[in-house]
């Protein structure tokens, strides 16, 4: 079993029923707000100024922390009650799940306990399996940079669950987006996402409300794919290993239609989406 | 002063639209934005921008033919290259092509108007 988010864990080990877990993370929704919801709700922004700010966050690497002090949009004493106020009322899972009487507050110490020893088990094996995979350094660099990608412009917390060699079949419902590796050697990087999963991510990127399937969404995430594989390519050159990304491209075919001798396949939650990074070498 | 003209070549459309937001109410005119290389000669010769900003990786007609052959129609022209690929092996071929500048995405709105304007200095 790979690795997990902790309601997800004591849902899988029977501990508590979907309901309550539906129950705690609708708690967690109402009561955490994140940095620039609390900034409106003080009146230190304005809707609009957070919604730039958070544009600018999904489409870099800066933490929006330091965004929103360079802008100028907050001070230094205003990020800090912030910071103080989002700390003391942030509500975890377990505490989400004790104040719906879900859990007592004995359990859930109990329950993280042996949370935490599953944790560093699933992370020890999903090393081994990076490590053991072809190719490794490869695939390690595009299923972290897809990753970092993917869950700032969905805004979603990301969790890589396994790793495993498959045929790389498409799973029904979903879109395949890829862009080809070409150069010292040939390999391809993938995405295949839910329709939900790809709109947040694509909403992300462009910055506007864009239809679920709609050719602007399709071509915002392969731009986004386009950026991964850049990404990489800039990446692995560190190590000697010359890479081309070619233009990106989305299927809905079961099949990628190239020659590809195996898929290592990186299982990945995002939120509340699971979806395929691949790597086909 | 009048603004700068801008012409922007990328085959998505989503980096087109992107830009475009990010420069408007700026000192910058988006005057033509192309989504192949063959297209973006074309209206190269038609609108003369001051500065065009090129997508590297495109079906087709790639970035650093399409830069060849703008330059072939003008040398002076201000080619900037606007690529998620910045290895140093791409980046020079660019440069040594004769593209001016090159810009790695992704990259904030912040950061990219903070790169025009130092383009400007020089352009």
């Amino acid at each position: 079993m790979g690795a997990m988010f902790f309601g997800q864990y004591l849902l899988s080990k029977g501990v508590i029923d979907g309901q309550a877990l539906i129950d705690a993370i609708e708690l967690q929704r109402k009561t955490n707000l994140s940095l620039t919801a609390l900034a409106v709700r003080r009146g230190y922004l304005s809707e609009k100024q957070e919604e730039a700010v958070l544009l600018r966050y999904r489409t870099s690497d800066a933490d929006l922390e330091v965004l929103c002090l360079e802008s100028g949009m907050l001070d230094r004493e205003q990020l800090e009650e912030l910071l103080r106020i989002q700390r003391s009322d942030w509500v975890r899972i377990g505490s989400a799940l004790v104040s719906g009487g879900h859990l007592t507050r004995e359990e859930v110490v109990e329950q993280l306990a042996k949370f935490h020893d599953f944790q560093r088990d699933a992370d020890r094996e999903l090393e081994a399996n990076f490590k053991s995979c072809r190719d490794p350094e490869s695939v390690k660099t595009i299923v972290e940079l897809a990753a970092f990608h993917l869950g700032r412009l969905s805004d979603r917390a990301i969790k890589l669950q396994s790793l495993s060699e498959d045929l790389g079949t498409l799973a029904d419902g979903r879109r395949r987006y890829a862009q080809k590796l070409v150069g010292d050697r040939e390999l391809f990087v993938v995405l295949d996402l839910p329709p939900a999963m790809a709109v947040a991510v694509a909403e992300g990127f462009i910055g506007m409300a864009l239809e679920e399937g709609s050719e602007s969404a399709i071509d915002a995430v392969c731009e986004c794919v386009n950026i991964i594989g850049g990404n990489a390519c800039t990446r692995l050159e560190a190590s000697g290993l010359i890479l081309r990304p070619e233009p990106p491209f989305s299927t809905e075919d079961h099949e990628l239609g190239v020659d590809a001798s195996s898929s290592i396949r990186a299982q990945v939650l995002a939120g509340e989406f699971e979806i395929d990074v691949r790597v086909f070498l | 002063m009048t603004n700068w003209r801008i012409m922007t070549v990328d085959d998505s459309a989503a980096i087109l639209t992107i830009i475009t937001a990010y420069l408007e109410d700026s000192e910058f005119d988006v005057v033509a934005a192309e989504r192949d290389g063959r297209s973006a000669v074309k209206r190269f010769c038609e609108v003369k921008p001051d500065i065009v900003l090129l997508d590297l990786i495109m079906p087709g007609q790639s970035g650093v033919e399409t830069l060849s052959r703008i330059l072939a129609i003008d040398p002076d022209a201000f080619v900037v290259i606007v690529s998620s690929l910045g290895t140093e092996d791409a980046v020079h071929e660019c440069l040594t092509t004769g593209a001016r500048s090159f810009l790695q995405k992704p990259f904030t709105k912040d950061d990219f108007i903070e790169f025009m304007r130092e383009l400007t200095k020089v352009a």
